[in-house]
């Protein structure tokens, strides 16, 4: 699932849930951010200068490029209610992205499938996005301790007992 | 029955703390528990009494071992440190955890009445079935409730970590041998006085208590860190239900007690078969027995009497009348020579038979407690208890008989039960044979006599004897050879081997045997105020208490 931001940089961070309207609001976590130039064919080039300097000077080129980030689809929303597979039809183009709710992450993260969903994809940093999902999920469920254990545990099970990637996940969600 | 409804379905209340989940087993070897990562390990005390509910039945069982578990020799390798609180939290439960073993003792199926009690254990339960902790009224399911009618349950203790009654049945307690062991100074005196507190107030067996070291008729000792406290004795709980007799009667007097009687044994009273145990003690060789029978073939049971009153040189002269080896007969005389020095031998009894007292007091069901005051050494201990149990296994004998000529109720002997301490030396491979007491232990269960067999070295004693044990009640023991002397003839005893050696070394016990449903680890009932009032004494009630018991009691006895 690809979103371009409203604003140039605007996009949401690498880890959050974001929820995309439809009649069942499809879910997904953010997984890659990047700005790129509207053409195809040209690459944006190193002026050597700030972002303020160049606004003054060519302020045209901040129109010539856009933020987009990538989603990985978790589930979907039937009315309120967080449903754990993909959804039964694709977002469709044009579609609104927004931010979910604290609401919305507690009610996708009260089981484990999330993280399941995340180590099963490849080509993705999945520890990485790990960390950063668990981080933002406990923000949301506040920093519950009870909450990270329970997550930790299912992480173990997960991860079959890859003692050195759990622990190193474990102390990078608590730094 | 109140825990469960009318179809078996169990009711969510009454059911105790789920601590894990059965994970494999086997009928033979016990199962295993994976312990729910919420409880401490610390808290799975080895004797612990849980209850696994199966589909069909609810397993009550005991804790026997406990082990750390790691499903990942990386995690062993490389702990968590000491900061990383939420690394060990989220491995606990999942890489690391804790293996509770657990040894079923007995089944109750869900759907059984009220009347059914408890079965052998014949199956296992499946795959993750819920362990929970045990609550009271499983206990009381099993081990029966103190109060009830027939006076059959005597609560010695409670369970580990709770507050409920284990029961002895004293029914069964009494119609069998019994042992008390333990180590020195891990309560045997305790535990053996609360045993016979429970037989006395519910009147199951009348006790003759050979009291070697003078702690069960009145005061007794208590070992309480530094200080010493004294507790009461059975004299003080029951008063005219207990006798004191005194082989040493101003010892019992310097102890603020009125011996009822005391003891005297004659010359005449003593048998070779009385003098064959004390072989060890007065290190008499096996030639010396044999002299003494040809004394005793002549002078009958004159025979000490005669060989004590001659003098150094006339016993080889007498020796070569009597046609015995002169030797061995002066050896015999100077060992014997040994007994004159007790102040309880006399020539000539003045005021009669002390065994036939005894027995006079048995038959009215009073209690006799033999104290020895100042005679303790072991000889005396062995000769006056061999002379009096024999005599009395004699006239037992004989009223048993006399109950199965004539079948009459009023003819059926009282249940007796005999109290010795350091059983080991009456009931040692070699004296077993020998004592009345091996006797006794073997074979007297149907002459209405059983032993209460108090020790601390179970291991000397004959393995015969052991196994004719009913109850053993045992506090800690650490000798391997001990262990396993106590667990003799108990089947199921690899899991108990682990709690005996884990026992607290103060108020606890395992009680194994006929009169409980299944061997159980006890914190023994305190033997303070409240038991004495349980017991019916008074003494320490207010004086207002005491007055409305006191009127309660006569309006029982009399009507209003």
């Amino acid at each position: 699932m690809i979103a371009q931001a409203r604003e140039l940089h605007g996009a949401p961070s690498f880890g959050q849930f974001i929820r995309v309207e439809a009649e069942m609001p499809v879910v997904g976590i953010v997984f890659n951010v990047f700005t790129h130039s509207i053409e195809p064919n040209r690459r944006p080039t190193a002026y050597g200068k700030t972002e303020e300097e160049l606004r003054l000077e060519q302020p045209q080129i901040f129109e010539l490029l856009r933020t987009e980030f990538q989603a990985l689809v978790i589930g979907y929303l039937d009315g309120d209610e967080a449903v754990q597979i993909l959804p039964p039809q694709p977002a469709r183009i044009h579609s609104f992205a927004y931010l979910c709710s604290d609401e919305q992450v507690r009610a996708f993260t009260r089981s484990d499938d999330y993280l399941r969903s995340i180590l099963n994809t490849s080509k993705i940093p999945t520890d990485e996005l790990v960390i950063a999902v668990l981080r933002h999920t406990v923000r949301a469920h506040a920093h519950a301790p009870s909450y990270l254990v329970q997550m930790g545990k299912e992480l173990s099970r997960l991860l079959s007992d890859d003692y050195d990637r759990l622990s190193s996940i474990i102390r990078r969600v608590v730094n | 029955m109140a825990k469960y409804a009318h179809n078996g379905v169990p009711a969510a209340a009454g059911r105790g703390k789920q601590i894990g989940v059965i994970t494999k087993g086997s009928l033979v070897e016990g199962l295993e528990m994976k312990l729910d990562p919420e409880q401490n390990v610390e808290d799975m005390k080895a004797g612990k009494f849980v209850v696994i509910e199966g589909d069909k039945n609810d397993f009550f069982s005991m804790v026997t071992d406990m082990r750390l578990d790691a499903n990942n020799q990386e995690v062993l390798l490389h702990p968590p440190g000491q900061e990383d609180a939420l690394l060990r939290q989220v491995l606990a439960g999942t890489s690391t955890y804790n293996i509770v073993s657990l040894r079923p003792m007995l089944m109750m199926p869900k759907d059984a009445g009220a009347d059914e009690g408890p079965r052998p254990v014949k199956a296992i339960p499946s795959h993750f079935s819920e362990v929970q902790e045990a609550m009271a009224d499983d206990v009381a399911k099993i081990f029966g409730c103190e109060g009830d009618a027939e006076g059959r349950y005597f609560s010695i203790g409670n369970p580990l970590d709770m507050d409920t009654q284990v029961c002895l049945d004293m029914i069964r307690f009494a119609e069998r041998s019994n042992g008390i062991f333990g180590k020195t100074g891990t309560g045997k005196s305790f535990l053996t006085r609360l045993a016979l507190c429970g037989l006395i107030h519910y009147d199951k067996a009348v006790n003759l208590i050979f009291d070697m070291h003078n702690e069960y008729g009145f005061k007794a000792m208590k070992e309480n860190g530094s200080s010493t406290t004294f507790v009461k004795g059975l004299k003080q709980l029951f008063g005219e239900r207990v006798a004191i007799f005194s082989l040493d009667p101003q010892s019992t007097r310097a102890r603020g007690v009125q011996p009822d009687h005391e003891v005297y044994i004659s010359y005449d009273q003593i048998t070779v078969e009385d003098i064959a145990p004390l072989q060890d003690e007065l290190k008499l060789n096996p030639t010396a027995v044999e002299s003494a029978y040809l004394v005793y073939a002549i002078y009958k049971e004159r025979w000490l009497s005669t060989l004590l009153k001659l003098e150094g040189p006339d016993v080889e002269e007498f020796a070569r009348e009597i046609g015995a080896h002169a030797g061995s007969l002066v050896a015999l005389h100077r060992k014997l020579k040994r007994l004159e020095n007790f102040p309880f031998m006399v020539s000539k009894l003045r005021d009669g038979d002390v065994v036939d007292r005894i027995m006079e007091y048995l038959d009215k069901g009073i209690n006799v407690v033999l104290e020895f005051g100042q005679q303790t050494s072991m000889l005396c201990y062995l000769l006056v208890a061999n002379i009096i149990a024999r005599r009395i296994h004699e006239m037992y004998v004989k009223k048993s008989e006399r109950f199965y000529a004539t079948q009459r109720p009023e003819d059926q002997p009282r249940q007796l039960m005999i109290t010795i301490e350091e059983a080991h030396k009456f009931l040692n491979p070699m004296a077993a044979k020998q004592t009345i007491f091996g006797t006794i232990a073997r074979e007297m269960r149907k002459y209405y006599v059983s032993l209460l067999v108090v020790d601390q070295r179970p291991s000397s004693i004959d393995d015969e004897v052991l196994s004719q044990i009913g109850t053993r009640i045992t506090a800690l023991l650490n000798d391997e050879k001990d262990i396993q002397a106590v667990l003799t003839g108990v089947s199921g005893t690899e899991g108990l081997r682990s709690v005996l050696a884990s026992l607290d070394s103060k108020q606890q016990a395992l009680i194994i045997g006929h009169a409980v449903p299944m061997p159980v680890v006890i914190k023994t009932r305190d033997y303070d105020a409240q038991f004495y009032s349980a017991m019916g004494c008074m003494d320490d009630l207010p004086a207002e208490e005491r007055r409305e018991k006191v009127e309660r009691d006569v309006a029982a006895l009399f009507g209003e």
